[in-house]
C-alpha cells in the first residue's frame, strides 16, 4: 500500500522551492552553510553566488573557490575557537560568513560585523600580511558594539595628547597603514590614528594576537589596560 | 438491413486510451480532492509512552500529531507550554505561518484566533502570562519534527507562539528554545495550508486541539 501511496504522490504532487533557511536568519543571501559543528557553536557559512545586502544594496562580497575556502576556513578557525561560546554568546556572534572582495560603498573592507544579526562577514582574500589580526578587529567591533558604554569613546580620546584629534569616521581618512609601529607612541597602526573604535579594535587585535609589551609607551599601556579592564567587566574568565 | 461494422484496431487503442484518461482523471480530482487521503491518523490510546506525563496531542485537519515535551531541556518553555496546553488555549487557533516543507507556526493567542483572526497584526500577540528567558544552551538536534518556541528576533521574548519543523535545520540549534519533538503524525502537518507566495497564510488551518495525554 506503501508503495502504491508513494507511486501516487510522485506522480500527483509538485514539489516547490523551498524556502531559504539561512536569509529568514541573518538576510543575507546566496549563503551556503560550509560548517555547524564548532566547539563554539559558531557557525561557518560561505557565499555560494554573489550577494549584494545593505540599504542602499551598498554592501557587496563574491563566492570563493573551495581551496581558498578551505585554507582560510582553517585560519578562521583557529583565530575564532579562542572566543568561547558562553562569551560569544554575551557579545552576540554567531555567523561567520567567507567570502571574497567584500565592499561598502565601493571601498574594500576586510569585515563587516553586524552584532544585531549576529554576523560576521570576513573577506577571506584580505591582506594576508594582517589576516589573521584582522579577524580579532573585527570581533572587537561586535565585543563594542554590543558594549558602546563600557568602550566610551570619550575616556579613550581622553588618553591622547591634547593636541590629537581622530577623522570624523574611518573612510574619510588616508591614514590607513596597517603595519605595526616600531615606535608606537600611543598607537599600534596608522589605521589607529583614524577613529577612536578603530584604534580601540587595533589595540585588542594586538593583544589578541601576541604583541611584545616591553617597549610599549605610557598612552598605549593605559590604552590596553582600559581595554583589558572593560573585557573582564563582559567576562571574567575572557583570556586574552 | 444495417451492417455490423466492426472497430478497427487503432480505434480501439483511442477508445482505451480514452477510458484510461478518465478513469485517471476523476480518481485524481476525488484523490486531490482529499488532501488527508494518503494520512494516518494516529490513536494515542493504541500507542504506550515512556513518558506519557510528556505527551501531547494535537489534533489538526487530517488527523493526530504526537509530541513528546523534553523538560530535561527547557523546563522553563514546557512549563509555560503546558501550562497553556492545559488551559486549552491553542484550541482553534491559526497556523498563521506556514513555509511549505520547512516548518508551520501557530499560537497566536491574541491575534491568531478562529473567532478573532487579526491578519494585520497575527504573530504579534501575546499570551498575557509575560514572555519568558530562551533555553538555547542546551545541545539539541533541530531535526525534521523538532518543535520549538518561536521569538521576536531578540532572545528571552518567548512567549506562547510555537513552530514545527518539517526537515532538518541544523542552524536553529543555540538560535530557538526546543521543547519537543513529534513522535507519530508529522504527516498530517505537511498537509497544513500554505501559500507560494507568503509565509504568512490568509484563511489559514486551525488546531483542533491541543491536549496533554495524562492531565
Amino acid at each position: 500500500m506503501n508503495i502504491i501511496r508513494s507511486f501516487l504522490l510522485y506522480f500527483l504532487l509538485t514539489t516547490q522551492v523551498q524556502a531559504n533557511t539561512i536569509y529568514n536568519l541573518i538576510k543575507i543571501p546566496n549563503l551556503e552553510i560550509y560548517e555547524t559543528n564548532s566547539k563554539n557553536k559558531l557557525r561557518y557559512l560561505y557565499a555560494k553566488q554573489p550577494f549584494t545586502i545593505g540599504v542602499n544594496n551598498n554592501i557587496n562580497c563574491y563566492n570563493s573557490n573551495k581551496k581558498d575556502l578551505d585554507d582560510k576556513y582553517k585560519i578562521i578557525k583557529k583565530n575564532l575557537d579562542r572566543y568561547n561560546q558562553k562569551f560569544l554568546k554575551k557579545i552576540n556572534l554567531k555567523y561567520i560568513v567567507l567570502c571574497e572582495d567584500l565592499s561598502i560603498s565601493k571601498i574594500n573592507t576586510a569585515g563587516i560585523p553586524d552584532h544585531i544579526m549576529k554576523t560576521l562577514i570576513l573577506d577571506i582574500k584580505f591582506n594576508q600580511n594582517y589576516f589573521e589580526r584582522v579577524i580579532h578587529h573585527e570581533v572587537f567591533h561586535i565585543i563594542n558594539d554590543n558594549y558602546k558604554n563600557l568602550f566610551d569613546e570619550k575616556i579613550w580620546s581622553d588618553f591622547n595628547t591634547k593636541e590629537f584629534k581622530y577623522a570624523k569616521c574611518s573612510t574619510c581618512t588616508d591614514k590607513l597603514g596597517l603595519d605595526t609601529y616600531t615606535n608606537t607612541k600611543g598607537f599600534f597602526t596608522e589605521y589607529s590614528r583614524s577613529t577612536a573604535s578603530e584604534d580601540m579594535a587595533e589595540v585588542f587585535s594586538h593583544l589578541m594576537i601576541g604583541v611584545n609589551l616591553e617597549n610599549i609607551d605610557p598612552i598605549l599601556k593605559k590604552k590596553i589596560q582600559f581595554i583589558v579592564i572593560n573585557l573582564q567587566k563582559i567576562d571574567k574568565n575572557f583570556i586574552l | 438491413m444495417i451492417k455490423k461494422i466492426k472497430a478497427t484496431k487503432s480505434e480501439k487503442i483511442i477508445f482505451g486510451f480514452l477510458i484510461s484518461l478518465a478513469i485517471f482523471f476523476f480518481g485524481s480530482y476525488f484523490l486531490i480532492k482529499d488532501k488527508c487521503f494518503f494520512v494516518k491518523n494516529y490513536d494515542p490510546r493504541k500507542i504506550s509512552f515512556d513518558n506519557p506525563q510528556n505527551i501531547v496531542i494535537l489534533n489538526v485537519s487530517c488527523g493526530n500529531v504526537i509530541i513528546e515535551l523534553y523538560p530535561d531541556i527547557s523546563p522553563n518553555a514546557v512549563k509555560r507550554f503546558k501550562t497553556l496546553v492545559t488551559s486549552e488555549a491553542y484550541d482553534d487557533v491559526a497556523f498563521h505561518r506556514v513555509i511549505k516543507g520547512v516548518l508551520v507556526q501557530a499560537g497566536d493567542l491574541e491575534f491568531g484566533k478562529k473567532n478573532n483572526l487579526n491578519y494585520g497584526k497575527i504573530g504579534n500577540g501575546k499570551s498575557g502570562l509575560g514572555t519568558i528567558n530562551s533555553e538555547v544552551d542546551y545541545p539539541f538536534n533541530f531535526n525534521k519534527g523538532s518543535v520549538g518556541l518561536a521569538r521576536t528576533h531578540k532572545y528571552n521574548t518567548e512567549d506562547s507562539q510555537f513552530f514545527i519543523i518539517l526537515r532538518d535545520e541544523p542552524l536553529y540549534e543555540t538560535e530557538y528554545t526546543p521543547i519537543g519533538r513529534v513522535i507519530y503524525g508529522l504527516k498530517a502537518l505537511e498537509k497544513i495550508k500554505y501559500l507560494d507566495k507568503s509565509q504568512y497564510v490568509l484563511r489559514p488551518d486551525f488546531i483542533n486541539s491541543l491536549r496533554m495525554l495524562v492531565n
